[in-house]
């Protein structure tokens, strides 16, 4: 009963220097949940752009429910049923759900767009998703969980029989994670095939049937079920031979020593309250919460972007009122890895010498402010040697480099300012398997070596791979704070109940005690 | 700690620079200048190879190029200056007025011309940072103001018969080359020197490529947009000086013709509108460039309307050009990386702080 909806054989797709696609099939079958797989660099979003109809395939061919198809551009791929939706939203602000929804085709009266008529089929989509939203809300006021429901209605609109979600939870609490999943398995038993893309393995065994692994530009596993692979199967036929699991040297942590850095009781004008967390030398504590959760804001508050009303900061023992990331840099040695690389972390038109030792330029500075070329290459080639950065030469451009190699230039030109204290954030979104492995060995032996850090992240996996606390944030309040002892379920069991039991936080307080009165 | 795969990075990176200037805007101006200098020798039956008309030809090189760099100086932290002639034209009024009118020596005049214009960007700047205006705006308020300060000073009048050594040297031209022209070069070659090796010359780059990395990498980007406008000033002031010296005489017409061509050279010379990104020889070649259709219409006594179209062709033609070949080169490999499969953002649903200006 279940039929191949879309079949591709043999897919070529050159650009200059590079097969990008050298050999790939896939089969996608209705009613099922299928897992796209690969590292960065394996073939993914080329294959997702030409399955979309933004590239054309230079060798191989397509063929939908056994017909050969030629999408020559994206409104051919929707047309014929292919909807996608991808990590960044695509939605107006300002229009409302049912006009994002409807906005491939709109629903119209003698040329005028028919407002009224919109709001029927869209929620229509929305309940079929199972969703219960206000069709007249312009989308801007929504979370990032229901804007990304309405991106799924949206291609259920344009009646998509394969819908491709790339990356979808990258940016969703465990519930909303789990609520997606709902909607997943509610379209594939409607017929539809869902094609998951993820780099969260642990996603995957949970929601998908099978799975077509990419390594390469290659189909290195194709339409396998995946209940026939193991986790540790599937992760040596991404990377391309047998993973060893990352061993982390023994690290301690003297939980007598003074805190590096203190909040106690900290307000701001961001909207958080009675913030209080500690990091001590060599210690590194988990700041998990969902998006939106004012992780981020909090550390630029402290970093003097935004006020700070109430409580108190105190960084080496010492109160301190830090006016701007520059006094935090020079006068409290803290450094912060941002999330946004592109927009925050790199300079992309501006060589990697640079973008490493723009924090240093000072103490690099001769006579008259000049800047000792040799000196500045000796320090940027140091940093590059030691992240293992990936570079042609100095001198190319940071925008020039993959992902994981930017993060690693953003994470340079911290260590560069020998920075007593790093705040790292979100640091492996969107890198793949291996670089995340190596970074996670890298800030695991930043805290070996003494450096304090705070991690912020809303994965949870690495966040128990990683942190010796975790401190739970929901709503720019802390909730509570657990013990990480290393055993994922067992943690993300507290720390799911931390964010849920908010009103009950002193039920729990046998695992995990409440920080916030 | 070799867990990286880590790849040995060419010792001499610096070889790769010739080939890279071959494929810059500048070797293009570069070329524009020599062929057009030898057609326009040519066509003269070489008497634009002589030395007076050589002499000409820099001597009226000065200004653009100054007003070019100090253009050039506020775009590369992502600010337009539209107060380049007015400023200008009102530093050389200042001036010819304390010697003609007040007897001011020529050197305190140029001293206080300097200082005054250099002053002016000062304040531009922090009015721009403590008020949160666009730089846009501001430097339009600034410009109407210094037009009315300028015709305050001369009214109808040119003023003239000021300082002879200040003309001595306005005209000077050592082995046919005016000193004004060298002073412009002097300055174009300072000001590299600033951008490219110095601390604070990297921080405006930085603030002007991207704020907020900036900002969060210990940068203010508040005093990178002072910076640069007091450095925008000081430049203007220099052209102010050139000016004051190889004109007969000074009025309110000075400057008045200055803002147009001081965006042509650096956009010309290839530097970004969006900031974070100079070329000081660009900046003086496409000013030469200019120079040259100018006087080329001297030389055949072309229509002046000719000229302005010329003019704004060369812009967007040089734009586009360079332009189709960044894509050029995109598609035929050569370095271009190939389409990243990583670089995925977490969706930027936060605030940011400070926001971009």
């Amino acid at each position: 009963m279940s039929t191949v909806l879309l079949e591709c054989h043999d897919l070529v797709k050159v650009f200059p220097g590079v097969r990008a696609l050298d050999g790939v099939g896939l089969r996608l079958t209705s009613g099922t949940v299928h897992a796209l797989l690969g590292e960065n660099g394996a073939g993914k979003s080329t294959l997702i752009k030409v399955l979309t109809g933004v590239h054309s395939p230079d060798g191989g061919g397509l063929t939908w429910c056994g017909e050969p198809v030629h999408l020559r551009s994206p409104l051919e791929a929707t047309r014929t049923g292919i909807g996608v939706v991808h990590q960044e939203r695509n939605l107006i602000p300002g229009f409302s759900v049912a006009e994002n929804i409807t906005l491939q085709k709109p629903p119209s009266h003698r040329g005028l767009v028919d407002r009224e008529a919109m709001t029927a089929p869209a929620l229509a989509c929305l309940a079929e998703l199972g969703v219960d939203l206000d069709p007249h809300q312009p989308v801007r006021e929504l979370s990032v969980a229901q804007q990304q429901l309405v991106e799924t209605a949206k291609a259920l609109y344009t009646e998509s029989r394969v819908l491709l979600l790339d990356e979808p939870t990258a940016s969703l609490s465990p519930q909303e994670t789990e609520r997606l999943f709902e909607v997943i398995r509610r379209l594939a038993a409607r017929g539809a095939c869902v094609v998951f893309v993820s780099h969260k393995l642990e996603e995957v065994f949970a929601v998908c049937d099978t799975v077509t692994v990419l390594r390469d530009g290659k189909s290195v596993l194709e339409a396998a079920p995946l209940a026939d692979h193991t986790h540790d199967d599937i992760v040596g036929l991404m990377v391309g031979r047998a993973h060893a699991a990352t061993e982390m040297r023994p690290r301690t942590v003297d939980r007598t020593a003074t805190p590096t850095l203190v909040l106690d009781k900290v307000s701001t004008a961001g909207g958080h309250r009675d913030i209080s967390l500690e990091v001590r030398p060599g210690e590194i504590v988990g700041l998990y919460g969902l998006v939106g959760a004012g992780r981020s804001e909090l550390v630029k508050a402290v970093l003097g972007l935004d006020r700070i009303t109430g409580g108190e900061v105190r960084v080496h023992g010492r109160p301190a009122r830090i006016s701007s990331p520059r006094q935090a840099l020079h006068k409290f040695g803290i450094g912060y890895v941002t999330e946004n690389r592109k927009e925050e972390g790199v300079f992309l038109e501006q060589p990697i010498v640079r973008n490493i030792t723009v924090t240093v330029w000072k103490r690099l500075a001769r006579a008259l402010g000049f800047v000792s070329a040799r000196e500045e290459r000796d320090v940027a080639q140091d940093h590059v040697e030691r992240l293992g950065i990936r570079v042609a030469g100095l001198g190319q451009n940071a925008g020039e480099l993959s992902g994981g190699n930017q993060q690693k230039v953003s994470l340079a030109k911290w260590l560069a300012a020998d920075t007593r204290l790093l705040v790292i954030d979100e640091p492996t979104v969107g890198v793949d398997v291996r670089t995340k492995h190596a970074f996670h060995e890298l800030i695991w032996d930043l805290a070996r070596d003494g450096l304090p850090i705070l991690l912020i992240s809303s994965d949870l996996a690495e966040m128990v791979t990683l942190a010796d606390r975790i401190v739970v944030m929901t709503d720019h309040h802390v909730r509570g704070e657990v013990d990480n002892d290393r055993d994922y379920d067992r943690m993300s069991g507290r720390v799911i109940r931390l964010i849920h039991d908010r009103a009950d936080s002193s039920a729990d307080s046998a695992d995990a005690k409440a920080v916030s009165g | 700690m070799n867990r990286f795969n880590v790849k040995r990075i060419p010792a001499s990176w610096d070889g790769a620079a010739l080939r890279r200037f071959s494929r810059s805007t500048a070797a293009m101006l570069l070329c524009v200048v020599v062929a057009g200098y030898l057609a326009l020798g040519v066509a003269s039956s070489g008497s634009f190879f002589e030395g007076p008309s050589v002499r000409v030809f820099l001597q009226y090189l000065a200004t653009p190029i100054l007003i070019g760099l100090a253009q050039m100086v506020a775009l590369c932290v992502g600010q337009l200056n539209l107060a380049v002639g007015a400023l200008g034209g009102f530093t050389a009024c200042l001036m010819g007025v304390l010697m003609a009118d007040h007897g001011v020596p020529a050197g305190l005049a140029v001293i206080v011309g300097l200082l005054t214009a250099t002053a002016i960007g000062l304040v531009t700047g922090l009015v721009i940072v403590a008020t949160q205006i666009n730089g846009f705006i501001v430097t339009l308020a600034t410009m109407t103001i210094l037009l009315g300060a300028q015709y305050r000073l001369t009214g109808t009048r040119t003023v003239d018969g000021y300082s002879p050594t200040l003309r001595d040297l306005g005209t000077a031209a050592p082995l046919n080359i005016p000193l004004v022209f060298v002073t412009a070069l002097a300055a174009a070659a300072l000001l590299a020197a600033f951008m490219y090796r110095t601390v604070a010359g990297r921080r405006l780059l930085a603030a002007g490529g991207n704020p907020l990395a900036a900002r969060l990498s210990g940068i203010s980007t508040d005093r990178q947009i002072v910076a640069a406008h007091t450095l925008s000033g000081l430049l203007i002031g220099v052209a102010a000086v050139t000016a004051t010296a190889s004109l007969p005489g000074v009025n309110r017409s000075v400057g008045g013709d200055w803002l147009l061509p001081s965006f042509a050279a650096p956009i010309i010379g290839g530097v970004a509108l969006t900031g974070g990104s100079i070329a000081v020889f660009g900046t003086v070649l496409a000013a030469f460039v200019t120079r040259l259709i100018d006087a080329a219409r001297a030389q055949f006594s072309l229509d002046p309307s000719w000229v302005n179209l010329l003019i704004g062709l060369v812009v967007l033609g040089t734009v586009a050009g360079g332009r189709l070949h960044q894509t050029r080169l995109g598609k035929t490999g050569g370095t271009a990386a190939p389409p990243a499969e990583g670089g995925k953002q977490p969706p930027a649903v936060l605030p940011q702080p400070g926001g971009a200006r």
